[in-house]
């Protein structure tokens, strides 16, 4: 077992590994920039060192400065968390280098998976499924017809260099193909000046749906089944669930016997996620890429199944076989995760600002991931995400209902939070029946007023308790209110006037 | 004690009286009648800092952040910013923007951020939708645009600077 493990990242995750690290005896050594001095995964630490100026590519993405802390502080390992150097291959090869252990997969595996293109096309020969489409331009209808027949209606029909809307027609039926794609070809020349015209699936319905696979050294490799991360604001995550209610039991199957096959035609090493574009009309399921890191959404897996997958990455970094077999992984239950974030509910953008209030939700199968506290002002430089609220249920409708109780209970004051948009969601009829798409967030809440959002709470309490607070303030100052100030106070306060 | 409130542009006149059980809030929107609401004290509790309100049957933990006349209010994740001016703020306010309340004679930062361009510098004249400049919070860059046709005053800020949320970053004249 490691001695001492260093976190090479910030916020709910470093304070994620940390605890970890705790029930397993180990030392924690975070890291911090100028801006996370106050950062709550700096307090919750064994250890902690500075590491520079606030901008990421300062501290938390300056690869020299993290290992030569790491030496410092004699550390054995570094766990990379997600995002800044988590899929950097660079980083991971400087790691080993400096003879310490990399907590997450080979570089080999970076590499593998790190261009978005190359990915596809390895994943290809491996026999994964990839979108349909045709391999190079088309040029003529005749060919257009044979290759949309071969792909499956309904097409899409892509200018070479199409954009804004020009030079892209989707297809539902033959019979609109031809003038199609004559559109397509004509609007290419003229508005691109390139006819080049290719066509690929169209997926209707297009759900996001990711595995969670897990390898050892020893060649291993298991999945965790999916997670749904179908709501998606700014193509970001907003809610993932596990299982997804779209995929059927043989499809479920299907999904993870072929994200195992990916991720064993690499040889892939540790926590590792394989993203599909899933079609909820067809239930066909495309490659799309993968992430060779722990997600920000792996809790849910987590709660359904019952591992500690931190845990498990340290255990294969140690060079141990996986803990579990395929056999032994079983789901129990739901578990769905809210990502609650300082941003604008009704524009979603980025609002950082001081905390005042904190008061989080707690009571059985509720898991809140945070790094928030009173006072805590949340960083300009960073990512807004403060917390991933993840509760449990032995249904899909018990673990709605209590995460609906946990929001309610969940009291974030002083700065915009897009808890209200969460509650939202939590009851719209899209969302319950699970046929949401990734298009659910742009059709059926973005353009939503501010008041259609504020719906739980009465207009009038905003009002009522700001004037009521005004009032407060004033007849605080003012000494001539006989009633409410004693003469003691009026006179120590009208001679305080006099100086 | 007399107050004038503007929320979501609707302008309000508001009383605020209270006796030894009750606050009585009366609220008369611009154009409309008078409303009084009778506030029991124990319906509006400071616990901790926090006020539990119970309004209407309904029980709502509340928030109130006041900055100068600048009121926010949250509550069941939904907040809700109100300007409240009492007589002395009703003056001081009409000295500053020439007459009436509220108007936009600056840009302000909404958030604390870094200032990455300025496009425009004191004497331009700027139609709507023009870009003012490029501000930087939480990685996102965000462009300020000229919300009406005017003429810029004074430019406060340089590329960058670092701004606190609520710093003016643009002053105009009126056209």
């Amino acid at each position: 077992m490691f001695k001492k493990v260093l976190i090479a990242n910030r916020g709910e995750i470093a304070i994620r590994v940390t605890r970890t690290l705790r029930e397993l005896g180990i030392t924690s050594v975070a890291v911090y920039s100028d801006a996370d001095r106050n950062g709550m995964h700096v307090m919750l630490a064994d250890e902690a060192y500075h590491i520079g100026p606030p901008p990421s590519k300062d501290s938390y993405l300056n690869i020299e400065k993290i290992i030569e802390v790491a030496k410092k502080s004699d550390a054995e390992a570094i766990h990379p968390g997600y995002g800044f150097l988590s899929e950097s291959a660079e980083f991971a090869r400087a790691v080993q280098k400096a003879g310490l252990t990399f907590i997450g997969p080979t570089v080999e595996n970076i590499l593998a998976m790190g261009d978005k293109l190359a990915s596809r096309d390895l994943m290809k020969k491996a026999g994964v499924p990839i979108v349909p489409g045709t391999d190079g331009p088309v040029k003529d209808v005749e060919t257009a017809e044979k290759e949309a027949k071969r792909i499956g209606y309904p097409v899409i029909i892509k200018a070479s260099a199409g954009g804004g809307g020009k030079g892209i027609r989707v297809v539902l039926e033959p019979k609109e193909l031809a003038s199609a794609f004559r559109a397509c070809q004509s609007e290419g020349q003229n508005y691109f000046k390139d006819d080049r015209v290719f066509i690929e699936r169209f997926i209707q319905n297009p759900k996001h749906i990711e595995v969670q696979v897990f390898g050892d050294k020893k060649g291993n490799v298991v999945h965790l089944f999916e997670r749904e991360c179908s709501m998606q604001r700014r193509h970001q995550k907003l809610i993932e669930e596990c299982p997804s209610v779209s995929v059927p039991p043989e499809v479920r199957e299907r999904l993870g016997a072929v994200a195992v096959q990916a991720a064993k035609s690499i040889q892939y090493v540790g926590a590792g996620t394989i993203e599909f574009i899933f079609d909820n009309n067809s239930k066909e399921f495309f490659f799309m890429e993968m992430n060779t890191r722990l997600q920000v959404e792996h809790p849910v897996t987590e709660l359904v199944t019952g591992y500690d997958l931190v845990k498990e990455q340290i255990n294969v970094a140690l060079g141990n076989a996986l803990s579990f077999k395929q056999s032994d992984i079983k789901m129990k239950g739901h578990a769905i995760e809210l990502r609650i974030c300082a941003e604008d509910p009704v524009t979603f953008t980025p609002n950082p600002g001081t905390i005042r209030k904190y008061r989080t939700p707690r009571g059985p199968f509720v898991r809140l991931d945070d790094c928030g506290y009173p006072g805590y002002e949340v960083p300009i430089y960073y990512d807004p995400m403060i917390a991933k609220l993840i509760c449990w249920g032995s249904t899909r409708e018990d673990c709605i209902v209590r995460l609906q109780r946990a929001l309610a209970e969940y009291m974030l004051t002083g700065i915009k939070s897009n808890i209200v948009l969460h509650k939202n969601i939590l009851q719209h009829e899209t969302f319950l029946n699970g046929s949401y798409t990734t298009q659910f967030i742009d059709q059926q809440i973005a353009g939503k007023k501010q008041r259609e959002l504020f719906m739980f709470v009465d207009e009038d309490v905003f009002l009522i308790s700001a004037a009521i607070e005004a009032y407060n303030q004033s007849k605080s100052k003012d000494v001539s209110d006989y009633n409410l100030a004693s003469q003691w106070k009026r006179t120590g306060r009208q001679k305080a006037l006099r100086t | 004690m007399f107050f004038e409130a503007e929320s979501d542009g609707t302008k309000y006149q508001v009383t605020v009286n209270e006796s030894k059980t009750h606050w009585r809030v009366g609220l008369k929107p611009e154009g409309k009648e008078w409303v009084y609401h009778q506030i029991r004290k124990e319906d509006y509790m400071s616990l901790d800092q926090t006020v539990s309100f119970l309004f209407r049957d309904s029980s709502y933990l509340v928030d109130v952040i006041a900055k100068g006349t600048e009121y926010t209010v949250y509550t069941r994740g939904a907040y809700k910013s109100l300007k409240i001016y009492n007589e002395e703020k009703l003056l001081h306010e009409s000295l500053k923007s020439g007459g009436g309340f509220g108007g936009g004679a600056s840009l302000n930062s909404g958030m604390p951020g870094k200032i990455v361009k300025v496009f425009v510098k004191a004497g331009d004249e700027v139609k709507e939708g023009d870009p003012l400049l490029i501000m930087e919070a939480m990685k996102m860059e965000n462009e300020m645009r000229a919300a009406a046709p005017a003429k810029i005053k004074d430019v406060l800020v340089k590329a960058g600077d670092n701004v606190e949320s609520g710093a003016t970053l643009v002053t105009f004249e009126k056209k």
